[in-house]
């Protein structure tokens, strides 16, 4: 039956675009998540029409499915977690067109997000969403994630970016939801699907809205003796009225490391840098620039630098951009958290993060999206030390605690996937959580479309993940005896 | 389902076990519901639920008995087609009022669902913020009302539709469920984005409770620029390079002789077609703004331009928002119809309908590219009202068609009673099947207006 199903792929996509060498397979068990499964075939659709007919084939088979983009996700959405089929998106990799003078774009989703800026910016228009992977990551993925990025504070994440998606159901239908106009007659299925991680379908078409490039931009570079000051500071620049287009914070432990790996020239003395970016037009940031260095003096910033130009912006962003892959100056891994909180919370979740590093005896380094109170704690772990990558899952879990007992949430950006699902009882209770079963099922019946992610299962939240590695060498093993999908 | 006749005779015992299981009295007689009609039906009970768990009771029960539910806000758009033949029972969200939770600083807000929108925005002013939206009906309209229709005004623009503020809600489901979706917070990604589902829903997959939005800091400054064009296509053209251009004004609006006899603070002109624009910013900021949008008036064609200091833009302004989407029009006796096109497609849009329809009175949002028409409708008390009346049924029919032909959105927000039957048509595309099933799956007994959504739903 699975040889009739890779036979039936084969006829669809033609032969060189469906695998199942045990080799190419391994090439899509991880995405940028510590889970990780084979999947048993992967197949490269080339068209809309295709994937229609490759989930319809899955259907008819039984054959649990998931589609793939460039596998930069954070917590194992695209991991083919049930066996089955990876459906990777790479080869609908078009821009399809750009229509400057309506400001959208109809794109496939295997485009490279920062293709889609590139190809605009003659025109003046950019498409605004930038997850700090843009450079490789792809807009069906950012549609799955709802991705946000650094400029996302003041423009808002990708549902607030894209008028339609032409998707593929679950049950194998070709529909458009959203379109190139607003406001479609009937439920907004569109901004349910967006964020929805791949499990109501797959989009095929993505209509994004470009917006004006602006003419000016200020960045700042603000160090402050603590992270309290720090965040009392970026409270503040919010709550006078100013929302730069990008505020980030980074605790001294990140600029250290990073000024160790790219010399992104962070004072290495400082408790916390906060990083702002102002934009609007030409003769218009002045005023700006002197609200926040007051208001960064009035909480003892101890020296503001202004980019004096393009490069040293660049340079700063690439220190900020750098903060993930530095971990490895200080550890062999590192485990990534995404929780938001109140941004006024912010000093007291900084002292909780701490007080969860020394109970653990983890070495915790804070990068935070600090306009909107997401924070990205990095957890730095020996894989290799028995005990380490448990209690590293235990401090995230705890971290996740704290960070719904402020009113937050478990996940700003990175989605919940596989890594994060035990954690959704922390934020939701058991009607909530039935609430997004129904809507799951009236999209996804047979629970076919990327299974088991999203909706929590008999493990409790930071209880070890590697249970799931346990279960894809266990699938792996299935494999090997027959189909078991 | 049950009937009204049969709901009534039962009424009173009905009223008075939900009054002991829900602490909450129903009115029962006629003239106590009359001021809860919906497109003038008077239903048999009227219920006004304090809290989502009060709601809740009031469903479970209601639900038990096969009764059908209407939920109205202030009732404002309560003449969207097609109208209800026969009315069980309104669920009024009036009481469920009052702000909850405001945290300035995180720029967060929560209320109660009934809480007028106009209570909302004052409490905001306060801290220098507002709810960046502005649809008709501002000072009537609740939260939960304005978001169950989608209503958005023109500073979609700038800052996205209420759609895209909505944190987090308490709802109660069909069932009686009460479910919290979304969350407290600026940014989220925890689970599926169902508050979405509930904005346009009109009332169909569930009671609204309590809603967590997105605030902004009011401007610094604001000042507006108006010109007149003899030409639709130039206003337009206009309203669509500002709005690539990097000026990022808040809100532009377009509007033709008769929407703008309606507009204080801007009164008459010579020319057809007005075209406001709203800035806002810093305030070096909004006199760059106001220069850039002249230049690009001016480059278009205007026939005069004229500028608006904020006291002059906030008085009109209140108008503006008023005569797009039928508040500015007795409800019962006029056709609205939006319709969502391309910024490049407005003209046409504008021009089909006159061409179809003189009467109509049209406004538009140019950058975003929503075309609003109201067309008056002939008096009951006319003498040659009926013959007028079919021709413009059979034109407002055509229109539809037509508009839909050409790629369009056309959703009537409002009817007249005797054009009350008529619904908002579909693209052969859109996804009926799947909006079916999502209505199922949150209201599995149909408890929620049945048939008065989309495609019969």
């Amino acid at each position: 039956m699975f040889d009739a199903l890779v036979q039936r792929f084969a006829m669809i996509v033609g032969s060189d675009h469906v695998t199942t060498a045990p080799g190419d397979l391994s090439n899509y068990q991880y995405d940028g998540s510590a889970d990780s499964a084979l999947p048993q075939v992967v197949v490269m659709p080339g068209s809309a029409g295709e994937v229609a007919a490759i989930v319809s084939a899955c259907n008819a088979a039984g054959c649990p499915y998931v589609a793939r983009g460039a596998g930069t996700g954070l917590s194992g959405g695209a991991v083919a977690e049930a066996g089955g089929a990876v459906i990777a998106m790479a080869r609908l990799n078009r821009i399809l067109e750009i229509d400057p003078a309506n400001r959208l774009a109809v794109v496939e989703p295997g485009v490279v997000n920062a293709h889609i800026s590139d190809a605009t910016r003659a025109h003046g228009l950019q498409f605004v969403p930038d997850p700090s992977s843009q450079a490789v990551c792809t807009i069906g993925g950012n549609v799955a994630e709802n991705s946000g990025g650094l400029h996302c504070l003041a423009y808002g994440v990708t549902s607030q970016h894209v008028l339609g998606c032409e998707i593929v159901t679950p049950d194998g239908d070709l529909v458009w939801l959203g379109g190139r106009a607003y406001d479609a007659p009937g439920y907004d299925l569109l901004g349910v699907f967006i964020g929805s991680e791949g499990t109501l379908g797959i989009a095929t078409k993505v209509v994004v809205k470009l917006m004006p490039l602006l003419e000016d931009r200020r960045t700042l570079l603000a160090a402050f003796a603590t992270v309290e000051q720090a965040s009392a500071a970026v409270s503040e620049i919010i709550a006078c009225g100013i929302i730069p287009a990008a505020l980030e914070m980074m605790d001294q432990l990140s600029t250290n490391a990073v000024e160790a790996y790219v010399h992104a020239g962070f004072p290495t003395d400082a408790g916390a840098v906060v990083i702002v970016e102002l934009e609007g037009l030409n003769g218009t940031l002045e005023e700006l620039v002197r609200n926040v260095l007051r208001i960064s003096a009035a909480h003892g910033s101890r020296d503001v630098r202004q980019a004096g130009d393009e490069a040293e912006r660049e340079r700063i962003w690439l220190g900020r951009k750098s903060a993930f892959g530095a971990m490895g100056r200080l550890g062999s891994s590192y485990y990534v958290q995404d929780g938001v909180i109140p941004r006024t919370k912010l000093p007291d979740m900084v002292s909780e993060v701490a007080a969860i590093a020394d109970r653990y005896g983890l070495l915790i380094a804070n990068v935070f999206h600090a306009g909107d109170g997401n924070l990205h704690p990095l957890i730095v772990f020996d894989e290799r030390t028995p005990g380490d990558y448990e209690r590293t899952v235990a401090a995230g879990a705890d971290i996740l605690r704290a960070c719904v007992r402020h009113g937050g949430s478990i996940s700003g950006e990175h989605g919940i996937g596989i890594e994060k699902r035990d954690c959704m009882t922390l934020q939701y209770k058991a009607t909530d959580l039935d609430l997004m079963s129904r809507l799951r099922s009236a999209f996804n019946p047979r629970g076919l479309c990327n299974p088991g992610k999203l909706f929590p299962t008999s493990r409790r939240c930071g209880e070890s993940a590697r249970t799931v590695a346990r279960g894809a060498l266990a699938t792996e093993k299935a494999r090997a005896a027959g189909p078991a999908f | 389902m049950r009937r009204s006749s049969e709901l009534r005779a039962l009424n009173i015992p009905i009223a008075d076990e939900l009054a002991k299981r829900s602490g909450s009295r129903p009115r029962v007689r006629p003239a106590e519901c009359a001021p809860y009609a919906v497109a003038g039906v008077v239903p048999t009970l009227v219920f006004s639920p304090r809290t989502v768990a009060e709601a809740s009771k009031i469903v479970t029960a209601l639900a038990a008995e096969g009764a059908s539910i209407a939920i109205r806000g202030s009732g404002t758009k309560s003449y969207r087609p097609p109208h209800p033949h026969a009315l069980d029972v309104v669920l009024e969200t009036t009481r469920c009022a009052g702000i909850l939770a405001h945290a300035p600083a995180d720029l967060t807000m929560t209320v109660a669902a009934g809480t007028p929108l106009h209570v909302m925005q004052e409490a905001l002013r306060a801290h220098g913020q507002f709810f960046p939206a502005d649809p008709p009906f501002s000072a009537q309209t609740t939260i939960g009302g304005m978001l169950s229709a989608a209503s958005a005004g023109a500073l979609r623009q700038r800052y996205g539709a209420p759609r895209d503020h909505v944190l987090g809600m308490r709802v109660c489901l069909g069932d009686g469920v009460i479910a919290f979706t979304g969350s407290r917070v600026v940014k989220s990604v925890a689970g599926y984005d169902i508050p979405k589902l509930f904005v346009g829903a009109w009332g169909t997959l569930g009671f609204i409770g309590e809603v967590t939005l997105k605030v902004a800091p009011l401007p610094r400054q604001e000042a507006g620029v108006a010109a007149t064009f003899a030409r639709c296509e130039d206003a337009c053209e206009a309203a669509r390079r500002i709005a690539a251009s990097p000026l990022l004004p808040m809100a532009s609006t377009l509007h033709d002789r008769h929407t703008l006899r309606n507009i204080r603070g801007l009164g008459s002109s010579s020319q057809p077609w007005t075209l406001l624009v709203r800035c806002g910013g810093s305030r070096s900021a909004v006199s760059r703004q106001q220069e850039g949008v002249i230049a690009y008036l001016r480059a278009c064609g205007a026939a005069t331009i004229e500028t608006l200091d904020t006291d002059r833009l906030h008085f009109c302004w209140q108008d503006v928002m008023e005569v797009a989407g039928g508040a500015a029009y007795p409800c019962d006796r006029t056709l609205v119809l939006l319709v969502g096109s391309l910024p490049t497609e407005v003209a046409d849009v504008c021009a089909s309908i006159s061409a179809l329809i003189q009467a109509a009175e049209i406004t538009a949002h140019p950058a975003t590219g929503i075309v609003y028409a109201h067309v008056p409708w002939p008096g009951m008390g006319d003498a040659s009202a009926p013959h007028e009346r079919g021709l413009l049924e059979r034109a407002a029919r055509s229109l539809l068609e037509q508009l839909l032909s050409q790629g369009h959105h056309a959703k009537i927000l409002a009817a007249p009673a005797e054009f009350g039957a008529i619904v908002t048509p579909l693209a052969p595309s859109a996804p009926v099947a799947l909006m079916r099933r999502v209505k199922a799956a949150l209201d599995p007994s149909g408890t929620f207006d049945p048939g008065r959504f989309v495609a019969g739903i």
